[in-house]
Order: structure tokens, then sequence, then C-alpha cells
């Protein structure tokens, strides 16, 4: 089980590149694809799933074109975009039931695995009621639910917890871990702490261009040594991020705590710390804009 | 500050809907209808005759055609003003300020009144041109040429604009029964003034062009009948009456008022419409504040608030375990069956129980009348009532926003669409069943025929434009028009019923059967463009 991403790139009306010269291998695992918005993480998304064709290069699935045999990977695929709809006048049962008959999935079989979904993605107890009148949350359990719904050995989700609250967040987190040992899972969101809680894999994207991909550790070890604590004023604050890097700061009784990332100590009484994954996410971001616009800059 | 607001309003929603596809599109139907109306396709006429191609000719044969048609389509073209807003949910952004309904309101209605003044502005520039083109009369009068698109096409599309704001705003002409309710709205409002003889009722000024160019041609034509008519003449010759020089309507003050009465009117509309706008909030609208209501009397256990955590690397849940899923086994299903079963209940979901009682009246009727009875105004009633559900055909995706959850399943063209057009002849057989068997037990075969056609005909003229458009509108507009004309007031051809076409019935059905073939290779096509790309 493969997916392999050539070269991909989308242009869009207007000639703005959604996506440009992405590639990519994947096997069984999760993939966290983190980005800024605009990044052109729905682009890659929508493209994989069969929704959108890129303008250049080619994505293999199992070692078949998706955009000459778009069926091979539909019948393997998940699919929960970041903006989906609902028909108003079903309920969920109703509702997956219909995307059930469209997946190809068997009626037993479906039914089956309908009661289970309703019971992961707890709505069991609302499952009779029409989907009009349910909340942004509850819709998006819906929306996880279809794309188990056959099984899928390529699950990608685009931005799957917007709108869910913490329980349902860690929940889903959690099933993600769960599914990721048997099938290609391709998680993409702009929440570093989704990523961080299950992928074991990372790619950075910023401007439809692939930064950086590797293992969470390997991300880690960018920055490893450069992540400094600093306590100043709070008049102070917005110098310091003139200078340099902040990727957090928190007021306490004795000043602002930042959190700075640089390559020296910014001043000597900052303390080393143990850097994170948004600290390599921000820093890998930083990197890639200065390079981008050699005027600015940021330590 | 307020007529800031109103400017502004009315400028962001003309902006975005210019900048839309679609807009090209309207933009192309006027200059068909400056097209038909310059080659006489569409025109004036007065029995068999003409008028010589003044300034003022022109203008009013141009105006009147934009007066008719435009405010007829237009009011699809428009109603989507408030629905846009709530689509893209700026609406829910604009209701938490300190903007008035009104005001709001107001803004729309310029914006309607634009849009549709943009189209009435194409036909004034192509009289202008014909004019110089044709050049019947080498005496070029401005303001004869245009006082007929200011002073009657204008009040006529502001009041268009208006009524379809007004259909926006109430709940239940809001959607498909508005747009089919328009059709029976825009004919009685053509009809009223010739029936009652009253000119203040003539909203597209027909029937003051007509008042002044029959006293005219009375005049001017000897043995002229007093015949007066806007008609699609295809291949039907004019004479020209040398004699006639129509020198236009003259505009004194009380018919100007008259005129203007009508922007008057137009305005007392969109004030109306202001206590039914719901100004954006869920729970005022209708269907789903009774399924809202409902949901409301039954509250769900809340869920505790769990703290994120901090080195949140799949941990269990704090309210248990993950409910395991079993592996999905077994071979797929891709049987149409099936796919035919889960589109009719998606199709048949929602409606009253005595949406199902009339149609089931209509088809024992159908079973129980006449066989004229049956076929004519039983079968006409039987196949006007399930129009919701054929104009949901193909559009459904688009209108709900399910394209990427649906679009990216496996063999979807080959099950998909063949099971909603199923779906949808199976309505117009069933509904109209009734006519159906009374035509084959008095072994009326050609009637029959014509039946078939229809049946075949309806929902994929609804599944073509329905994938090709992604709304519903464009069918419920044309197919309400289409009843109107066709089978309600039989005009042979147009009957898609059958009954009408009398000895061309055979003929005609199989035309139908033509277009269908061809309506349903454009909506296969169409959909699989939509598959193979976004």
């Amino acid at each position: 089980m493969e997916l392999i991403i050539e070269g991909v790139s989308k242009l869009y009306r207007g000639k703005v590149w959604g996506l440009r010269g992405f590639s990519l291998a994947l096997g069984p695992g999760v993939l966290g694809l983190l980005g800024p918005n605009g990044a052109g993480k729905s682009t890659l998304m929508r493209i994989l799933a069969t929704v959108t064709r890129p303008t250049e290069g080619r994505a293999l699935w199992n070692a078949e074109d998706i955009v000459d045999s778009p069926d091979a990977v539909r019948c393997a695929l998940g699919y929960l975009p970041q903006d989906f709809g609902v028909y108003p006048n079903l309920n969920a049962v109703e509702f997956l039931e219909y995307l059930a008959a469209v997946k190809g999935v068997e009626a037993s079989a479906a039914r089956k695995r309908i009661v289970e979904l309703l019971e992961l993605v707890n709505l069991t107890d609302v499952a009779k009621r029409p989907l009009g009148g349910y909340s942004g949350g509850m819709r998006q359990r819906v929306g996880i639910a279809q794309a188990l719904l056959n099984d899928p050995q390529l699950l990608i989700v685009d931005e799957p917890t917007a709108g869910l609250d913490p329980e349902e967040r860690v929940r889903f987190r959690n099933l993600l871990s769960e599914l990721s040992g048997e099938r290609i899972v391709i998680l993409s969101t702009h929440i570093v702490s989704d990523v961080e809680a299950v992928a074991a894999r990372i790619a950075l994207i910023d401007r439809g261009q692939l930064i950086v991909q590797g293992a969470p550790e390997a991300l880690l070890q960018t920055v490893s040594g450069r992540v400094w604590e600093v306590v100043v004023p709070s008049p102070e604050l917005d110098a310091l991020r003139q200078r340099y890097l902040v990727s957090s700061a928190a007021h306490r009784s004795d000043g602002v705590h930042a959190r700075v990332v640089a390559d020296h100590a910014p001043g000597a009484a900052a303390r080393p710390l143990e850097p994170s994954l948004e600290d390599a996410y921000l820093s890998a971001l930083a990197v890639r804009r200065t390079q981008a616009a050699p005027c600015g800059g940021t330590a | 500050m307020s007529i800031r607001a109103i400017y502004h309003i009315a400028r962001a929603d003309f902006l975005e809907r210019v900048r839309r596809y679609s807009f090209p599109v309207t933009l192309l139907f006027a200059v068909y209808l400056a097209y038909a109306a310059g080659t006489g396709k569409a025109a004036l006429r007065l029995g068999d005759y003409r008028g010589v191609y003044t300034s003022a000719w022109i203008g009013v044969n141009m105006a009147m055609v934009a007066s008719c048609f435009i405010s007829l389509v237009g009011f699809y073209v428009v109603k989507n003003a408030i629905e846009r807003d709530r689509a893209t949910r700026v609406g829910e952004i604009l209701a938490a300020t300190p903007l008035t309904h009104t005001v709001y309101l107001l803004g729309k209605w310029f914006s309607n009144t634009a849009i549709l003044g943009v189209q009435v502005a194409v036909l004034a520039l192509a009289s202008i041109i014909m004019q110089f083109v044709v050049a019947e009369d080498p005496h070029f009068d401005l303001w004869a040429l245009l006082s007929p698109f200011l002073l009657l096409a204008l009040p006529a599309v502001m009041l268009t604009g208006a009524i379809a704001l007004l259909f926006e705003a109430m709940p239940i002409l809001r959607g498909g029964i508005g747009n089919v309710m328009w059709v029976f709205a825009w004919g009685m409002g053509i009809a009223l003034a010739p029936l009652t003889g009253l000119e203040w009722l003539d909203f597209t000024g027909l029937f003051t062009t007509m008042e002044s160019m029959t006293r005219a041609a009375r005049a001017a034509i000897p043995g002229y009948n007093g015949e007066f008519g806007l008609q699609i003449a295809l291949g039907r010759p004019t004479i020209l009456a040398t004699g006639l020089r129509w020198p236009g309507i003259r505009w004194d003050l009380p018919q100007v008022l008259l005129r203007l009465g009508w922007v008057g009117v137009a305005l007392a509309i969109v004030l109306l419409s202001i206590p039914w706008f719901d100004r954006f909030d869920p729970a005022r609208r209708r269907m789903l504040s009774h399924a809202r209501r409902r949901f409301r009397q039954e509250p769900i256990t809340a869920p505790a608030a769990v703290a994120e955590p901090t080195a949140a690397r799949a941990q269990p849940t704090p309210r248990g375990a993950l409910v395991h899923l079993s592996p999905l086994r077994g071979p797929r299903s891709w049987g149409v069956y099936r796919m035919f079963a889960a589109e009719l209940r998606l199709a048949l979901k929602g409606y009253p129980w005595w949406w199902y009682a009339l149609a089931g009246g209509l088809i024992v009727a159908q079973g129980a009348s006449p066989l004229e009875i049956s076929r004519g105004p039983l079968l006409t009633a039987a196949w006007i009532w399930p129009v919701l559900l054929w104009s949901a055909m193909g559009a459904r995706e688009a209108r709900y926003g399910t394209e990427n959850l649906i679009f990216s399943a496996p063999r979807l063209l080959s099950r998909q669409l063949p099971a909603g057009w199923l779906v949808g002849v199976l309505i117009a057989a069933v509904t109209g069943g009734g006519a159906a068997v009374r035509l084959l037990l008095a072994r009326n075969y050609s009637g029959f025929l014509g039946w078939l056609a229809g049946a075949l005909f309806i929902p994929t003229l609804a599944l073509a434009l329905g994938v090709w458009t992604g709304s519903s509108r464009p069918f419920e507009g044309l197919f309400a028009a289409l009843w109107y004309i066709g089978p309600l007031n039989h005009v042979p051809g147009l009957d898609f019923t059958g009954c009408a076409n009398g000895a061309h019935t055979v003929k005609d059905a199989c035309c139908y059967l033509v277009l269908t073939a061809g309506l349903l290779i454009s909506a296969f096509f169409g959909r699989r463009q939509q598959l193979r790309c976004g």
C-alpha cells in the first residue's frame, strides 16, 4: 500500500499557484500535513481525493495514476473535506446509509458499520434526528463517520478537529492513532498539537511548496539547543519580537515569559528549554520566509 | 450614513454577482433577446402589419421585449440576493451589526435593479445599433428611442427585483414553490390590464403601448382589425405598413406619473418584505426551527469539559476507551438497484403526508375520470405537483454542498446518475400513472406514446439542467413556463403531455424523445466532467 506524489502542481484561475512541485511518498501510518492558512493543504487533499485535477505532476495509488484511474483510489478512500454539507431532512443513519450505497458498501455490512460508527463518534443518541438540527461539531462528527464508512485504506482528513469540543478532539486523535497501523492517514491541519499527538511523520507546507518532511524527532532536532526562555517587562515584548522569533509568551507577576527560537542565547538571563514541535514549525516557516524575502529577517 | 450603507450593500452585492461566471450567461440572454427583437423573431405586431422602424418603434419594440422577458427570466436571475448572504455566511456577520432591515433590503433591491438594468441597457444599446443597421428611417430621435427603456422597461424590472426580494424574505416562497408561483404571477400581471382595460394595472407597459399603437394603426392602415401583440413569430413575416410612422408614446405628466407609480409599488413591496425578513436567524427559519424545536425538547447530555492534555500523544479519553471498528469484509455492492433505492428515499424524504395524499388523489382521479379529462387537466396537474422533487435532480449535491463527499466515491457515473434519473422517471410514471392506464385501456397508443415522451422528458430536463447549473431554479422557472404555455394553455408542440398535439401527437412525441436523449447525454457528460476534475 503506497501513495506516491510526484511533482504535483495546481494552477488556479488568475494564474495563482495553489500547489507547486509537491512530491512525497507515503506508506502506512499518519502523515501530519502542517502549514499556515492558504499554504495549499486543502488543494493537495482535494487532488489526492480525486475531487480536483492537478495541473502538473501525478499521484499514484498502488502504482495507478489517480487521474487516469480515479476509481482505484476512490474504492480505498475515506475523505473528510474541510467544508462539506449534509442533507438536512435526513437523519444521521439515513445519511450514512445513502453514502454507504454511493460508496458501494454492501447493505448488511453497512448497517452494522453505521451502528459502530455512530457509537464511535458519540452520535447514537441523536442518530434519528434530522441533520438540519445538528450543531457544527455534530455535523463534523457525521463527516468523520462517513469518512470511515468503507473501512478505507487511505484516509484523508482535512482540518478534522475544527468545531469539535476538547473531549471529541482527543477521541478523534486516539481514533486516528488506532487506525493508522493498517492504512495511510493524511491529517491536514494548522493545529500543531493535533499533529504532535498522532503523526509518525510530518510534512510542512507553505505557499504551495513542501518545506521539510520527516519524523517529528528529526524536526525537533532542527531547533535543538535553539529554544530559550526570556523574562522581559511587558513593554519590551514588542522589541523582543522585532529581534527574535517568539513562539509563545505568557504574562506572569515577574514579567512576560517569552519562548524564543534563536541560534544564540538572547541575553545573559536566557534559560535553555526543551524544543516543541510548534517551535520547529514556526522556525521552519520563518527560515523559509527569510529566504523568500531577503530584506526581511528574523533571528 | 444610511444612504452610504445602502450604496455599499448594493455595490458589494452587484460586484459579487457580476464577477460570477453565471453573469456573462445572463448577459448572453439579453444579447439573444436583442437579436430576436432585431430580427423580428420577438416583435410587436399589429396583426400581420408593422410600422416603419422609426426610433420610437425600435425603442418601444426592444423595451417591450426587455420589459416582458427580462421581468420573467430576470426574477430567477436575481432571486438569490439574500440567499447568497446566507450561503456565504456573510449574513450572520451583517446581522450582528447595527444595519437595519430597511437599509439592507433597499441595498439588495438596488443591486437587483442594477443587475436587471444592465440587461435592459444591453437592449437599449442594441436598439441604437439597430436603427443604423436597418436604416428604414434616417431620422434619429434619441428620446423616442430611449424613453421606453427608462419609463417602461426600468420600472418593470425594478418591480421584478422587489418581488424577487419579497419571495426570498417569505419562507414559503423562498424555495421552489416561489419559483413556480412566479410564472403564474407574471402571467396574471401581463393579462390583468388587457382583461380589465385598466391602464394602471399594466406593469410591463405593454397595454400602454398597445393603446397608442393601435390608435395610430387604425388611422394609418385601411382595414386594420385592432390585433396587437408581442409575439414570438418564427418564420411568420410581417407586412410593412409604410404609412404608419408611429411617433411613440406621448409622455405627458399623468403618463409619466403612472409609470413612476410602479417604482413606488416596487418600493412598497421592498418595505413589505421587512417583517418577513429573518435577519439570518436560523431559529426563525421554518424548516430548521421545527427540527430544532424538537431537538431542544430532548436535550443531549452535555459532555463534561476536558482540559487539553499538554503532551497529548494518544492518551485514552477521560470517558473511556474507543469503540473498536470491525473490519469491513465481503465484496462491494455496485448494483444500480441499491443506489436507486437510496436515491428514491433521498428524493422523497421531507415531504408532508398531505403532499402524498394529493398526489395519490390525482392518480385515482386520473383513473376514474373520462379519458380526455384524465390525460388533460388531471395529468397537467399531476405533473406540476412533483416539480420540486424533479428540480432537485442533478443539483442536490451542489445545493447542499455534498459534492466533495459524493464525487470522491467510486463508479458514480454508472450508478448514481442512472439511479437518480430512474427515480425521476418513476415519479413521473407514478404520478401520471392513472392517465397512462386510461390511455392503454382505450388502446390510444399514440396518446400513450405522447405520455411516455412526457414522462421521460420532464425528469431528463430536470437532471440535465441540475447537473449543468448546480441549481434548482433554472428547471423550476423553465418547466413552470413550459407547463403554463404548453399543457395549461394547450399550445401545440409545447404540450409535453401530448394532449393538445392532435394529429401531430406521434411526431411531437418523437421530437420529445429525441430531445430527451440529447438531454440525457448532456447530463452524462456534465456529470462526467464534474467527476473528472474540480
